[in-house]
């Protein structure tokens, strides 16, 4: 794990490196080293880091009991259009 | 147990007491914050970040949009970590001809009020984006509306304060509070301990009047659900920020010529471009509680809200959904005031959808209230608490 340029979320180009130093640096909850680095807020909706984000957290702020609950999903579960989304269900 | 003191206890760790926190800190005033939570974990990560004069009634409350604006511009060049401060400019839209003529007056109120707005005709809004329906008529502009990202800004609004020596607890729950009828200390009490403090503001958001209950005082503060569509940018869609103008009808509760769907969640279309490769699709206004989960017939209302303005959007591709609870008062105005029956006690809380945009100038404000001065920076009558005191039954 210590190549640090490893890219960790594909879709907002966060490396592990970004993510440890920030995990470090504020001993946070994964959901606020999401927010202050974008990882896992892109394209896939974190359906590729989201483990690894919480692992991070975990590993960084030398927590076992982690302060927020695992990072959530968000509807919708993949990504679908607006004209999807918009139809109605009795058209 | 330990038992700390401070002079200013500031309950809330949203972007109100970020705020709060960073002026008073920097007045030299020793202060500390608690949040149950995180820093941000409430309504102020759930959220846009707009700072915006466009959608303030004229007067009073577009002034006070405005000095924030400058105290955001300043805080841009001051504040160490960035916190993607942009300032485009933003458009209102209209669908028909009643709404060109409401915008004509909206203009000339605030143009009265010395803001600097102005009307734009159906070319200006082609020239806006291409993406537009065919049909919008046109709509206004306001020049000095600006953006930022919210839980960044409160990030940095905390760095900034720590800098200056304030105290933040995290994690940490007020449970309940007395004050010591001799000494006019309050006691505060919480998991970690006990807290003594000379002045106590709570800036609890949507939790204001829990936090006030704990003193017998009664907040007419509720929480007022909104969504947010994410969605991802193929084509750059627009520079800056798009509201329709039933919007301002929708949020200050008049009536509106549209679906009854789309009435009864408050839909209005809202556009957000964002720093990174995303935009943020609005909004919605509901009174369903304390719930939190996002309600897929509000988004569906608010995609096909979209499609309607920009047809053209329908093939883009919505990555994610979230919702937040604005804190919502009676008369859509703050409550940014000392509380004349508990003396050193202060609210800051209830900007409903201003949050982002008033933070600065609360924060600037509270710090002047802090310290007894008389000359404060806008006129503090239309945001005093007392203005509720004979309000017996609060209507939603
Ligand atoms: C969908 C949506 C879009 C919006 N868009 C905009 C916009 O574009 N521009 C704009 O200006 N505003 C916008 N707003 C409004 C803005 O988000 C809010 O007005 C603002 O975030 C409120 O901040 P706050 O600090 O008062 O509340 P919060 O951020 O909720 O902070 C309150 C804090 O108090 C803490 N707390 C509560 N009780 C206790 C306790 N007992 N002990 C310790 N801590 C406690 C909570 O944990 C929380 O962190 C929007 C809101 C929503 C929902």
């Amino acid at each position: 794990m210590r190549d640090h340029k490893t890219i960790i979320c594909r879709c907002e180009e966060v490396s592990l490196e970004d993510l440890v130093r920030t995990a470090e640096s504020y001993r946070c909850s994964s959901r606020e080293l999401k927010l202050r680095t974008r990882a896992g807020m892109g394209q896939c909706g974190g359906r590729t880091c989201r483990a690894l984000v919480d692992s991070i957290t975990q590993k960084c702020t030398n927590d076992s009991t982690p302060h927020d609950i695992p990072l959530g999903y968000q509807a919708p579960i993949r990504p679908i259009t607006f004209s999807i989304m918009g139809e109605k269900k009795d058209e | 147990m330990d038992s700390r003191n401070t002079e200013v206890l500031i309950i809330g760790g949203g972007v109100i007491g970020a705020a709060i926190a960073y002026y008073t800190a920097k007045s030299g005033m020793e202060v500390t914050v608690i949040d149950k939570g995180d820093i941000a974990s409430g309504t102020s990560s759930r959220c846009d970040g707009n700072i915006l004069a466009i959608d303030k009634e004229p007067g009073f409350d577009s002034q006070m949009s405005l000095e924030s604006q400058k105290l955001v511009d300043q805080l841009s060049k001051e504040l160490d970590l960035d916190f993607e401060y942009r300032a485009p400019g933003s458009i209102l839209v209209c669908e028909s001809e009643d709404e060109m003529i409401a915008a004509e007056s909206w203009v000339e109120r605030q143009k009265k009020a010395g803001l600097s707005f102005k009307m734009l005709d159906r070319n200006d809004i082609k020239q806006e984006s291409p993406y537009f329906a065919d049909d919008l008529l046109g709509g206004l502009e306001c020049e000095t509306d600006s953006t930022i990202n919210p839980y960044l800004f409160t990030y940095s609004l905390f760095h900034g304060a720590t800098k200056y020596g304030a105290k933040v607890m995290l994690r940490c729950e007020v449970e309940g509070m007395s004050r010591d009828s001799v000494t006019g200390l309050f006691k505060v009490n919480t998991p970690k301990g006990e807290i003594i403090a000379k002045k106590v503001v709570n800036a609890g958001g949507i939790w204001a009047p829990y936090i006030g209950n704990m003193l017998g005082l009664d907040i007419p503060i509720k929480p007022r659900k909104g969504h947010i569509i994410v969605a991802s940018r193929d084509m750059p869609v627009g520079m800056r920020k798009v509201m329709e103008f039933g919007y301002l009808m929708s949020k200050f509760g008049k009536e509106r010529t549209v679906d009854e769907e789309t009435d009864k969640y408050g839909v209005a279309l809202v556009f957000e471009p964002t720093e990174s490769q995303n935009f943020l699709i609005g909004s919605s206004r509901q009174f369903v509680g304390f719930d939190t989960r996002v309600d897929m017939d509000v988004v569906n209302c608010i995609a096909r809200r979209t499609i309607r303005f920009y047809p053209k959007i329908a093939d883009f591709i919505i990555i994610r959904t979230y919702s937040g609870l604005r804190p919502w008062t009676p008369d859509h105005l703050p409550i940014v005031s000392p509380v004349e029956e508990i003396p050193n006690y202060y609210i800051a809380a209830g900007h409903e959808g201003d949050g982002i945009s008033l933070a600065a100038i609360t924060g600037k404000l509270m710090t002047e209230l802090l310290q007894d001065q008389i000359n404060t920076i806008i006129p503090t009558d239309p945001i005093r608490y007392s203005r509720f005191k004979n309000v017996s039954t609060i209507q939603t």
